[in-house]
């Protein structure tokens, strides 16, 4: 139980992190558009906590706040680089899709759906030539899962022995787009067993598989030395981008992983421990909010 | 020339190769990566050391884990170069012929060429692509092109045409510890060409261009293999008592316009000669920057001589014709100094 409360714990924090942009966005501190990650949280989390930077390395999507944060990425700097200012982790210079803290074992987000993935190879081939039982993980969506990168860079993987985890997060959906409509043959873990790939499989909406599968994910791919694809199922709570109207959506998920954990908690005073969180990570967006922006 | 050292006759592949060697030698973090490099992978047969031999005998000096062929995937190698880069090693990595950028060209443009500058300054990326370029082979329309002003428009990428043993395996040597990612471009026609070299191969410095001839007549800028199309065209023409600077910028990112507006101050008259595109090519950015900046030294309109914009053609006579040759130049030059 321990284990699941300090899991409730960092994700509460993503959570009220990203809903906290979200409230400062509207408000016009962001320059541009975010995209929230509320939903995935847990598998994000339970994966990343197994990882140590810069030994490990992790790559990830436009998606891609949480994971920077779970790595353990300074929230006011992760904050103020998502709002362009001059103390944000580049300067202001990156912003939301951009997000790089390889000193934490944060490679980098990526702009360009998939680009990311081929990056991962590259400091896996870096953990493999040190040899200190480093790991290279990339997250992207099922929406990435059609990008030839993706499908390139599994095949390498393979054919070098790269030790990297391919973790895919499916919320069914790339934008506006269902995976069945866009995908020939949605089974994932089909298509990473036909390159040859160990794969396994995540509950998303489940704390408990969530840790005990990304376990079992890092420890092969550390022992062995050889790839892994991890897909998780989880949901997308909120809009591709925050502040999108999903008019392509008849009925929203409803089912929220957090809300179930905490439930299963049993803990007397959940609503005060978010409440403290929430007040972290609010302080956190509130510090960036009054830097400056990044003028030259 | 580096004091009491012998010179020795080398090619652009055999200096390429000894720089290699060198370097992996020097440094353990540096990884040559790409298709066929080492060739053979899998097989029983003998090593190739790469289409061209500059990679030849490396994976037998340095071992198969830092000399790595890889599948024909170049986005998913090209990417592997960088996010290596990212995290300690030195790749050079190999992409066969320029053209096959097409398959990969987000993880140049977008993946590569932004890392430094996406990190706020805080990661440098010693990657370097080495890739061919150039037609005059037979070769056609998809392993023939000169994309080196393409890639000169996407900011964050050092672009370097190489014309000479020493230059090509000096700047490689120089872009193995640049902070910026270099994409170095070696034409395919100049291979075997031999000069007598310093055996250490030395550095030369991106950024500078080199005068391989003066005169007094007009600037002739030129790169790849119309660099040497130029030499004997100056040759033919002094003859006639015509005489010219010809400059060969080495680096097209970052260019060295100071020694172009130098020479454009002394011969008042400018032709650019390039293997690129007609429309937006490299020949437009140098006139651009001559006559943006040191118009007043101009005493007529600078002048291009590229191939047609169209793709390069197949047949013998038709790809002779596409190029521009000797006697091309020495007529661009005539048409400049007498019509004018």
């Amino acid at each position: 139980m321990a284990e699941l409360l300090e899991l409730y714990k960092k994700a509460a924090f993503v959570r009220a992190f990203e809903l906290h942009l979200a409230v400062a966005a509207d408000a016009g501190h962001v320059p541009g558009l975010i995209h929230l990650c509320c939903g995935a949280e847990l598998f994000e989390i339970a994966l990343c906590q197994q990882l140590k930077g810069p030994r490990d390395q992790v790559t990830g999507s436009h998606r891609s706040h949480g994971i920077a944060l779970a790595m353990g990425v300074d929230p006011v700097a992760l904050a103020a680089e998502i709002m362009g200012r001059e103390q944000g982790l580049a300067a202001g210079r990156g912003g939301t899709q951009h997000l790089m803290a390889p000193g934490k074992g944060f490679l980098t987000s990526n702009g360009i759906v998939g680009g990311q993935v081929p990056i991962a190879a590259g400091a896996a081939l870096t953990a493999k030539m040190m040899q200190a039982g480093g790991i290279a993980v990339s997250f992207f969506g099922d929406g990435a899962a059609n990008q030839g990168a993706v499908f390139e860079t599994m095949n390498l993987a393979v054919a070098l022995d790269l030790p990297m985890i391919f973790a895919v997060e499916n919320n069914g959906l790339g934008q506006s787009t269902s995976d069945g409509y866009a995908s020939g043959g949605a089974d994932m873990l089909a298509r990473a067993k036909g390159f040859g790939l160990k794969s396994f499989s995540v509950d998303g909406f489940d704390a408990e598989d969530c840790l005990k599968r990304t376990e079992e994910a890092v420890a092969f791919v550390r022992n062995e030395k050889k790839p892994a694809f991890v897909e998780a199922s989880v949901p997308r709570l909120t809009g591709h981008y925050h502040g999108e109207k999903s008019v392509y959506l008849a009925h929203h998920e409803t089912r929220d992983p957090l809300e179930e954990l905490a439930g299963h908690l049993q803990h007397e005073d959940i609503s005060v421990l978010y409440k403290k969180l929430e007040k972290q990570a609010h302080d956190a967006v509130l510090s960036a909010i009054k830097l400056e922006e990044a003028q030259q | 020339m580096s004091e009491n050292a012998t010179s020795e006759k080398l090619t652009i592949v055999a200096a390429l190769n000894r720089a290699h060697h060198q370097l992996m030698h020097e440094d353990p973090s540096i990884m040559v990566i790409g298709e066929d490099i080492v060739g053979g992978a899998g097989l029983d047969g003998e090593e190739l050391g790469g289409v061209f031999g500059v990679t030849a005998g490396l994976a037998d000096a340095f071992g198969r884990s830092r000399v790595i062929d890889t599948p024909i995937s170049e986005t998913a190698f090209v990417g592997m170069g960088l996010g290596a880069a990212m995290t300690g090693l030195k790749p050079i990595v190999e992409i066969m012929f320029c053209d096959f950028m097409g398959v990969c060209f987000d993880q140049i443009m977008n993946q590569t060429a932004k890392a430094r500058y996406l990190s706020g300054g805080n990661l440098d990326i010693p990657l370097v692509i080495r890739t061919t370029m150039g037609a005059g082979d037979g070769s056609a329309a998809m392993h023939s092109q000169s994309l080196h002003g393409l890639l000169a428009g996407i900011p964050g990428l050092v672009v370097v045409c190489p014309t000479s043993p020493a230059d090509a395996a000096g700047i490689l040597k120089a872009a193995i510890n640049c902070p910026d990612p270099v994409v170095l471009m070696e034409h395919k026609g100049l291979y075997a060409v031999a000069e007598e070299c310093d055996p250490l191969l030395p550095k030369v410095k991106i950024g500078e261009g080199r005068l391989v001839h003066e005169g007094s007549d007009l600037t002739i800028v030129a790169t790849g293999q119309m660099l040497h199309r130029s030499a004997t065209a100056v040759e033919l023409l002094s003859a006639r008592g015509i005489t010219a600077d010809v400059i060969d910028p080495r680096t097209i990112v970052p260019l060295d316009e100071q020694l172009i507006f130098e020479s454009v101050a002394k011969t008042r008259r400018l032709l650019v000669i390039d293997e690129g595109p007609e429309f937006a090519g490299f020949a437009d950015m140098v006139i651009t920057a001559v006559s943006s900046k040191a118009f007043h030294a101009l005493k007529s309109a600078p002048q291009k001589l590229t191939p047609p914009q169209t793709p390069v053609p197949y047949g013998r006579t038709l790809e002779a014709a596409w190029l521009p040759g000797v006697e091309d130049i020495v007529n661009k030059v005539d048409e400049m100094l007498y019509d004018s």
